[in-house]
């Protein structure tokens, strides 16, 4: 037997002699290949089930975090971009714009490759936690089992609503049709909401589990998922998917206005660019309400977690998360800004004096929220500071001082929005002057009030800041929105258009500050995910599952950075291919039916849609 | 050159990338590549100049019986249960703070009895202690004590007596626990630390 082998080797060192190298690279290669199932197999132990497998060099928590993360920012546009395309086609059919139903269409059109790419990255987390971590995954099955038969359904009805909603556009254009289509696009969010609400609940009861009781498995599974911060996160996250997909959105229409080659796909793009950053703004607005709430419902839940992520060794994170929401603040305000420059001609100098006010409040809010306050610090840094906290930036760095600034910038950005909505009209209601009076007091009292709360906020125990106090702040900048919004879109209705809007006369950087505001959101989404996993610390479900890997601490901040970094990198190639793939045939179809040269094209190539001149056809007559 | 080191030279080449696509290609696609490597190295450059503080878990104290000849050692054992695994300095103060989330623990071991320590640890609700040291009402706190017996803190009575011996020690008190009080591993545990005999809940003034 010894001599056999001893042959069967001997043959192999002679063939690959003889064959050069290629013979010896096919056996390293398949050695190479078969090193993770080395490792897979020096890892099971005959005695005890197996507990984690890990692959080398890269590393088990690594891989699942990569394909975690590219997952959820995938299941994010695939959440949001429905979302958008919806609001889109609801426009267009109350409105009669069709521009906005090819916006919608072309978006949707998306979605079929978008829609695989998610599920395939969704086959190979799971495919990946069961190998990497058993125990886990054996533990989460025997609670969620039954959710996950509801998920698997909620896929198929899904499905087959997207391939109607989609392969049926043409078909259903008009009359009754038409509003089956929506109630279609409707039926499609609607499955979609619950497509993401189930997931969260497997991934909050790791956060925060409850004690579930005996019964039956239906029982035991509703009582997981009714967890407290299962509808704060589900909240959170529908609000940032309308985000993302609105960012994501305009960030493709600014790298396709920067490489516009025609007027009119210059218009086009413009113009696609403001409805997604609009789109995105509108979410934004309403998100720090959502994280509020949440950050909230994890302080009741467990203090120690809130504190751990405030407080403890995640609190420089929160620093990071200021200065991304800021960047994505000043970003779209800066986006807005440009539009009223550059789209509406003569505002520029009207405008000029309360855009560089805006700008100064935001610099100040963003440097407030930015302020440091509750840091673990070594025994030398405290003592060097004089305490735990600094003498003068720990007054600015309360939370009674940035939640007071994270409103001032959303009263700012919102302000942003309704001067842009305004430029370029003159009122003519006969009650336009009261009006704009109520609507500047609102504001000025508002901003008073959410400083007054906020400074007052030093003077109260925290437990009656943060239940009357912040919750009075928000309630107020709500307020205002809902008063302010209905009362100029009455007053802009008989208003009188003095100067047309200009589209594609935008300069380059306004293509680059929508991909930044993208890039922004999508760091502050991988930024998130590092914190709330990490606020597990060394659990994987919080106090009852214990991370007993290798892998059971959570890296600094410096290293997680790279990570994020590469999950952002990935998700925008990804993305891009996406909407390569999709326009494609679109780019084809504009070659072969493209005009001689010096004439208009018929279409717009890729991203149907045109500009608004091309809704009417006979004003281009003339 | 440390880790830090040879990631901030990673993140400036990945900036230095970006930029030199910026100056010198021209095709849109490419340029917008170089722009996000800036915007993510610049990212990466920001979370690197930030103090890097990995969380890991806590260790897991050898409660070697053998070693504990005194009360004194005891002490030292609870104290370091008190700044690790048993995350009280993660609220608590030793010393006046006005920020501080929870109250300040000077001097605690000499104001109440062991056996409250040991039920304030472990029954936190059970009987509440509010301090009229200060003027006008007790102040509140926005944390509420866990039962430090429990996950996902989880410490054993053997590390919550050595926790109790530490801050009687810091108040200048005698140790009132004895190492002859602990549970000896493969023995029957021995019957809680019993509380002050009061109903399920009160409240306690301290004039």
């Amino acid at each position: 037997m010894q001599q056999d082998q001893g042959g069967w080797i001997q043959r192999l060192l002679r063939s690959s002699s003889e064959h050069g190298g290629a013979l010896l690279g096919l056996v390293i290669a398949a050695g190479l290949l078969g090193l993770p199932a080395l490792v897979f197999g020096a890892d099971v132990a005959p005695a005890a089930p197996t507990e984690y497998r890990d692959i080398p060099y890269v590393g088990s928590r690594n891989v699942i975090w990569v394909i975690a993360q590219l997952h959820l920012l995938l299941a994010g546009f695939v959440l949001g971009v429905p979302m958008f395309a919806w609001v889109c086609e609801v426009v267009a059919w109350r409105g009669g714009e069709k521009r906005y139903d090819k916006l919608a269409k072309e978006f949707t059109k998306l979605l079929t490759s978008a829609y695989s790419t998610t599920a395939l990255f969704g086959g190979i987390l799971l495919f990946l936690l069961i190998a990497f971590y058993p125990k886990l995954m054996n533990y989460l099955t025997d609670i969620f089992f039954p959710s996950f038969i509801v998920y698997c359904i909620l896929f198929l009805v899904e499905t087959a609503t997207l391939y109607l909603y989609w392969y049926g556009w043409d078909a259903m254009q008009y009359g009754g049709k038409k509003t089956f289509h929506i109630f279609l696009g409707f039926m499609l969010n609607f499955f979609a909401f619950f497509i993401m609400i189930i997931p969260n609940s497997w991934a909050t009861f790791q956060s925060s589990p409850v004690v579930i009781a005996e019964g039956t498995d239906l029982a035991r599974a509703w009582a997981a998922t009714w967890n407290p911060t299962w509808w704060p996160v589900n909240i959170h996250r529908i609000i940032a998917n309308v985000v993302l997909g609105g960012y994501i959105c305009g960030a493709y229409a600014g790298i396709r206005y920067l490489s516009a080659k025609t007027p009119e796909e210059r218009d086009h793009y413009d113009w696609m660019g403001y409805v997604g950053n609009f789109i995105g703004v509108f979410g934004l607005l309403a998100l720090p309400f959502a994280g509020y709430w949440l950050m909230r419902e994890i302080y009741q839940y467990n203090q120690q977690m809130g504190i751990t992520l405030m407080g403890g060794f995640l609190s420089w994170l929160f620093i990071l998360q200021a200065m991304l929401i800021g960047v994505l603040f000043l970003g779209s305000n800066y986006y807005f800004w440009l539009g009223i420059t550059y789209r509406i001609p003569g505002s520029a100098l009207k405008y000029r004096r309360p855009m560089l006010a805006m700008l100064v409040v935001l610099l100040l809010c963003l440097a407030v929220w930015m302020t440091p306050h509750s840091l673990v610090a070594s025994l030398e840094e405290a003592a060097k500071m004089g305490g735990s906290h600094h003498p003068l930036l720990g007054v600015l760095g309360v939370m009674s001082a940035k939640m007071t600034v994270s409103n001032l910038m959303i009263l700012v950005t919102f302000m942003s929005f309704i001067m842009y909505w305004r430029a370029g009209k003159q009122d003519t209601a006969g009650w336009a002057k009261v009006a704009k009076a109520i609507m500047g007091a609102i504001l000025v009292l508002a901003g008073i009030a959410v400083i007054i709360l906020g400074v007052w906020g030093y003077f109260v125990p925290a437990i009656i800041r943060i239940n009357y106090f912040s919750t009075s702040q928000v309630l107020i900048v709500i307020g205002v929105m809902l008063t302010i919004t209905p009362l100029t879109a009455l007053l802009l209705k008989s208003a009188k258009t003095t100067t047309e809007m200009v589209w594609g006369k935008m300069p380059p950087r306004a293509g680059y500050s929508l991909v930044l505001n993208a890039v922004m959101v999508i760091l502050l989404m991988t930024l998130m995910g590092y914190a709330r996993s990490s606020s597990r610390v060394h659990w994987h479900v919080y106090g009852v599952v214990r991370d007993t890997s290798q892998y059971a601490f959570s890296p600094a901040l410096g290293y997680a950075s790279g990570i994020m970094a590469l999950c952002t990198f990935f998700f925008c190639m990804i993305v891009a291919f996406i909407f390569w793939v999709a326009t494609m045939g679109d780019k084809a179809k504009v070659a072969t039916t493209s005009p001689s040269k010096g004439e208009l094209p018929h279409g717009m190539p890729a991203m149907a849609g045109a500009s608004s001149a091309l809704d009417k056809p006979e004003e281009r007559k003339f | 050159m440390s880790e830090v080191a040879r990631l901030q030279l990673i993140c400036l080449s990945v900036v230095g990338c970006g930029i030199l696509i910026l100056l010198f290609i021209k095709s849109v696609f490419p340029r917008v590549i170089g722009f996000l490597a800036i915007v993510l190295g610049l990212f990466m450059l920001t979370a690197l100049a930030v103090p890097q503080m990995a969380s890991l878990p806590p260790v897991e104290e050898k409660f070697d019986i053998a070693t504990v000849k005194t009360p004194t050692d005891l002490a030292a054992i609870g104290q370091k249960i008190f700044f690790s695994k048993g995350q009280c300095a993660l609220c608590h103060t030793i010393g006046p703070s006005e920020s501080a989330r929870c109250p300040d623990l000077k001097g605690i071991g000499a104001k109440l009895s062991r056996e409250f320590l040991y039920e304030s640890l472990t029954q936190p609700q059970a009987y509440i202690y509010q301090d009229y040291r200060h003027e006008g009402l007790p102040k509140m706190y926005p944390a509420e004590m866990p039962a430090i017996n429990k996950n996902p803190i989880g410490l054993s009575r053997n590390e919550i007596l050595s926790v109790i011996a530490f801050l009687q020690q810091m108040s200048g008190e005698p140790i009132s626990i004895n190492p002859s009080e602990l549970d000896v591993p493969g023995q029957a545990p021995a019957a809680p630390v019993k509380a002050a005999q009061s109903g399920p809940m009160a409240v306690a003034q301290a004039h």
